[in-house]
């Protein structure tokens, strides 16, 4: 990035306007919640809205945070997603070393049955979940809640399009080598492919994190609650406290930030190698 | 290869069961459902078995402008959306100042709460105070109802489900970018090969099954459009009393959830199902077509 | 139920209202709502599994009525509501010396309520009792437990009872459940706009709406009326005109005087002195940016009109709905319904109905939410009383509430599609109305859309 062309530099700074514009533009959601999160219950209704708050309300988030037994429902919310996370991966992993390294007979309508699963809505298959949980004696378990997620069709088929990259010599290579199936695939492909894989990761986690509905039918007790239940408290059928709903938001958002930049780190590992030299 | 065995199945035991029970069960019932007349989702009674819901579904004049509405969307979103994203993707993976800080920027609007993503856009889509409309006028363009006008219904939601999807689609490509081997670069740095070429002919070809894969996963999950159109119009398809922009899920959510006809809704489903079928099948014509070439060439 | 059913829904979504301070002077201050909804997590904590546990007791405890017995309570409360609801409840708990325990189960909003009872009775885990519309049980009337005989057996005066609300629960040919939070649809306007403008009374005619209206347009260049839910304002306009509105056959308004009502309704629209509520959530955050004059809906939503934004401070009004040759207002709001099949649960829950119906019970509840009595003998209730001769928005409020009471309609919910044509009627009148089409082509589109759900 020494001495360059002058169309050159053009270029460099066309990259950082395109750059700088997209990021203003997709961040400004995330910018009106934190600044949402701040006004008070007066400002937060006024037609047209201010942007920046004229008073800043940090007592909303003392607020919000006492509302409801978030504490509880933090543990919950970090354990279910945990495991299910954790579990989705392992499937997944599995799942998609068998559609994207072995032969099996059949392989191509397994296949194509299992995408096809995808293209029902979600919303036909609830009560029959609903059903199958209670007759399966789960209702108000943490199972109820982790189980039907550890199947994912999505991040199976995304991995299996990443192991299919890998080239097949280091395949062959090691069934010479005489390495079995299973060791190649935590040994070699796995590491491979960790970007691919922290990736499912957090987007599992963040699926995990923010569900609603489910967890809200297959629950009663109020010790078996998630974080996007307490945000619930604070609308009613005549209205809501957006300011609260807001605050609470915000505090639901920052452990997954936290758990974004320090994974982070693993999906850039890669590019510090390349990196280096310009 | 190997030989064929049906060790694959071992791999895939734990996915197959899980799926059998949590999604293959439920889907085969919403099938059966949407034969039958009358169905109660309660106890399971219908009146007779027949095609009595698809007739009603076709009759339906809002579930037609389903069709044709998220065929639209899904026309314009998925190739919008993958192309938008692979040039930020592309550019966040060049050699940028600041780069973990654009990467977390990009990032940050999937974690952002549903609800301030619904308000704010209610707001730059906003006829009178709306940001968007600014910017319009600030050029000499009239203003536009994005959300009063029923002909610009689909326009607001396609923006707004472009924007949505962006932070998802950036994030794979990116995984996938940091994956290509820095081996494939160097032959190009050597050659000063210009970037837009680089770009094309290797990081493309290289990223092809991620890009195959967005392309697949964008069709589906467009055709399955509901919260966007939820979320923009405030709980309706459309400017209040239109259903200008009404799409399939959400004409099944209504028929389920609020109008009790599960029969249609399951019907609806089906039609649903065949179409996603339809356009993931046409979507990867191209591909098949080259492979057969390729196949031909060797 | 639409524009509810929306409401409650579109937590996800919407851009809303204020924040909700002291709510209909309960005077119930921030840190004690924290701490009273702690305590209700407290009780729903002991809950384990309440469908199954439901029903795998049902055998064992029906042979024993002397035993202390649980039952679970679904609900779909929140803040100050919620609050209320557990203070009754405690008080239950500990004062009703037969050894029952009232489990109060948080279920979301409402349409988290209505989904999770119909999984819950397609999966026949239905809870003890909970909070209904009739239109939610159209299609498992035959789970709710008839409460004919509690009534006639059991219930000190059923008479006492609002009428509306009577006749609401008796829709399906037998008694389904009793009243519990009810709301009326009175006019919140803009006082300190109509005296600006010189409107001294507010409207309580079709004439005064039509001549206040241009009025308020003429000197402040603002709507005078809006209303929160088109579908029941076309019904209450409809009755108020000497109409009939809808039932199972179909529309019964295609009649001179439905077509009269209608007329007027377009009329107040093309001249601009009502307006819809087009892309912006809610008439409230209209009236507390001084953007319309008045409007009509729930008296539970008076805690999210701000009238001390910068710029905007003025006094708020309500007053009963203007009347037409008839007298009709709009009442909504859940009733309480019993589903368990076990015996001692049964008497054990209407032991609980019958406490939260009780004037005494009711007259805090209402305070404390905005809510309106259920019982004639709680609105007469000294304390009550009261309450309505203050000057907090709560206060004037329920003066208003009170004053269209005896007129207050319960729309019918019993039959299937009746959901359905709720919709239907909110999305064709709206249409017909940005689409300035005449009275006659309004009627007929509405038929139509009725007929056609009905078939």
């Amino acid at each position: 990035m020494k001495s360059r062309k002058p169309t050159a530099i053009i270029a460099e700074i066309v990259k950082y306007v395109i750059l700088i514009a997209g990021a203003l533009f997709t961040l400004l959601p995330f910018v009106w919640m934190v600044l949402s999160s701040l006004k008070s219950g007066s400002e937060i209704v006024a037609i047209p809205p201010t942007i920046i708050p004229t008073h800043f309300m940090f007592s909303n988030y003392a607020e919000a945070w006492a509302a409801a037994p978030f504490p509880r429902y933090f543990l919950n919310t970090v354990f279910v997603a945990t495991v299910t996370t954790v579990g989705v991966l392992l499937t997944s992993i599995l799942a998609a070393f068998a559609f994207a390294r072995l032969d099996f007979p059949g392989k191509k309508i397994v296949f194509s049955l299992f995408m096809a699963t995808l293209m029902i809505p979600g919303e036909m298959l609830l009560i029959t979940n609903f059903v199958t949980v209670t007759k399966l004696k789960w209702v108000d378990t943490y199972k109820a809640m982790i189980v039907p997620w550890l199947a994912n069709v999505f991040y199976t088929y995304l991995l299996s399009q990443f192991f299919s990259s890998v080239p097949e010599a280091l395949y062959l290579a090691a069934k010479v080598d005489k390495c079995s199936d299973l060791k190649f695939l935590f040994k070699i492909m796995v590491p491979m492919n960790k970007n691919a894989i922290t990736t499912v990761a957090i987007l599992s986690f963040i699926g995990s994190w923010n569900s609603f509905l489910w967890p809200l039918l297959v629950t009663n007790s109020t010790n078996m609650r998630v974080l996007s239940h307490g945000l619930v408290r604070f609308q009613s059928e005549a209205g809501a406290q957006y300011q609260l709903i807001m605050a609470a938001s915000c505090i639901l958002v920052v452990p997954i930030v936290i758990i974004y930049l320090f994974l982070r780190k693993y999906i850039l590992e890669g590019m510090a190698y390349t990196g280096v030299k310009g | 290869m190997n030989r064929k065995s049906y060790k694959g199945y071992v791999y895939l035991a734990p996915v197959l069961a899980i799926m059998l029970v949590f999604t293959a069960y439920p889907l085969v019932r919403a099938i059966f459902m949407s034969f039958c007349e009358d169905y109660s989702i309660i106890n399971g009674s219908y009146k007779g078995i027949n095609l009595e819901n698809y007739a009603d579904l076709f009759k339906d004049k809002d579930f037609r402008k389903a069709i044709t509405n998220t065929i639209t969307y899904v026309i314009f979103v998925v190739p919008l959306s993958v192309v938008i994203s692979l040039l930020i993707a592309n550019l966040l993976n060049s050699h940028i100042r600041f780069q973990g800080l654009f990467q977390t920027l990009y990032f940050l609007p999937y974690v952002t709460s549903v609800i301030a993503i619904g308000v704010v856009w209610r707001w730059i889509l906003h006829s009178q105070y709306g940001l968007l409309n600014s910017i319009l006028n600030f050029f000499g363009f009239e203003s536009i109802g994005w959300l009063t006008d029923r002909n610009y219904s689909m326009a607001s939601l396609i923006i707004f489900a472009v924007w949505k999807s962006l932070a998802f689609d950036i994030m794979i490509f990116l995984a996938a970018l940091q994956g290509i081997s820095p081996d494939l670069y160097s032959a190009a740095r050597v050659d000063a090969t210009p970037r837009w070429r680089v770009f094309f002919r290797i990081t493309v070809p290289a990223m092809r099954p991620i890009i195959a894969y967005a392309f697949v996963m964008g069709i589906i999950n467009s055709f399955k459009v509901y919260n966007e159109v939820f979320s923009l119009f405030n709980g309706s398809a459309g400017p209040s009393g239109y259903n200008s922009a009404i799409t399939i899920v959400f004409y099944i959510y209504d028929k389920f959830y609020n109008n009790y006809k599960y029969g249609i809704a399951a019907a609806g489903s089906v039609v649903l199902f065949l179409l996603i079928m339809f356009f993931t099948a046409i979507q990867r014509l191209p591909g098949r077509i080259r492979a057969r070439k390729e196949a031909a060439q060797k | 139920m639409k524009m509810k059913k929306i409401m409650a829904l579109t937590m996800a979504t919407v851009m809303g209202a204020s924040l909700l301070t002291a709510c209909g002077g309960s005077g119930g201050t921030t840190s004690t709502t924290a701490s009273t909804t702690a305590a209700a997590e407290t009780t729903a904590a002991a809950t384990t599994a309440a469908g199954d546990a439901a029903a795998e007791t049902t055998a064992a405890a029906a042979e024993s009525t002397a035993e202390p017995v649980t039952i679970t309570f679904w609900h779909a409360m929140s803040n100050a509501q919620e609050v209320s609801l557990t203070e009754l409840t405690d008080k239950f708990n500990a004062e009703n010396g037969k050894g029952i325990t009232v489990e109060l189960v948080n279920q979301g909003g409402y349409s988290d309520l209505q989904t999770k009872l119909m999984a819950s009775a397609a999966a026949d885990t239905l809870p003890d009792m909970a909070q209904a519309y009739n239109n939610y049980f159209t299609d498992y009337v035959d789970k709710i437990v008839p409460l004919d005989d509690f009534v006639k057996n059991d219930f000190d005066n059923w008479e006492d009872i609002v009428e509306g609300y009577r006749i609401e629960n008796s829709e399906y040919g037998f008694i389904t459940g009793v009243p519990f939070n009810k709301s009326t649809y009175p006019f919140f306007y803009n006082k300190t706009m109509f005296d600006r403008a010189g409107i001294t009374e507010p409207p309580t005619t079709w004439e005064d709406l039509e001549k206040d209206g241009a009025i308020l347009l003429e000197k402040e260049g603002v709507p005078m009326l809006g209303y929160d839910s088109m579908c029941d304002m076309l019904e209450i306009f409809l009755r108020q005109n000497g109409a009939d509105y809808v039932d199972e056959t179909g529309a019964l308004f295609n009649t001179p005087e439905g077509l009269e009502a209608i007329e007027f309704i377009l009329n107040l629209y093309s001249k601009g002195y009502a307006r819809l509520i087009g892309e912006d959530a809610y008439f409230s955050n209209l009236m507390s940016s001084e953007m319309i004059g008045g409007y009509v809906g729930s008296c539970a939503g008076v805690t999210y009109i701000v009238t001390d934004n910068e710029g905007h401070e003025f006094e708020l009004g309500v007053a009963p709905i203007a009347q037409g040759k008839k007298n009709a207002a709009y009442n909504a709001g859940t009733n309480l319904v019993m589903f368990t099949k076990d015996e001692a649960k049964q008497k054990a829950a209407w032991e609980y109905m019958k406490f939260l119906t009780s004037a005494e019970s009711q007259v805090k509840w209402s305070i404390d939410t905005g809510y309106v009595p259920v019982r004639t003998s709680a609105y007469e209730s000294q304390e009550y009383q009261d309450f309505m001769a203050g000057d907090t928005p709560g206060a004037i409020t329920a003066r208003a509430a009170y004053g269209q009471a005896p007129y207050g309609y319960v729309p019918s919910n019993y039959f299937p599609g009746a959901n359905e044509i709720r919709n239907v009627v909110s999305d064709t009148l709206t249409v017909c109305i940005s689409e300035g089409r005449t009275a006659q082509e309004t009627l007929d589109e509405l038929v139509t859309a009725i007929n056609d759900v009905v078939q």
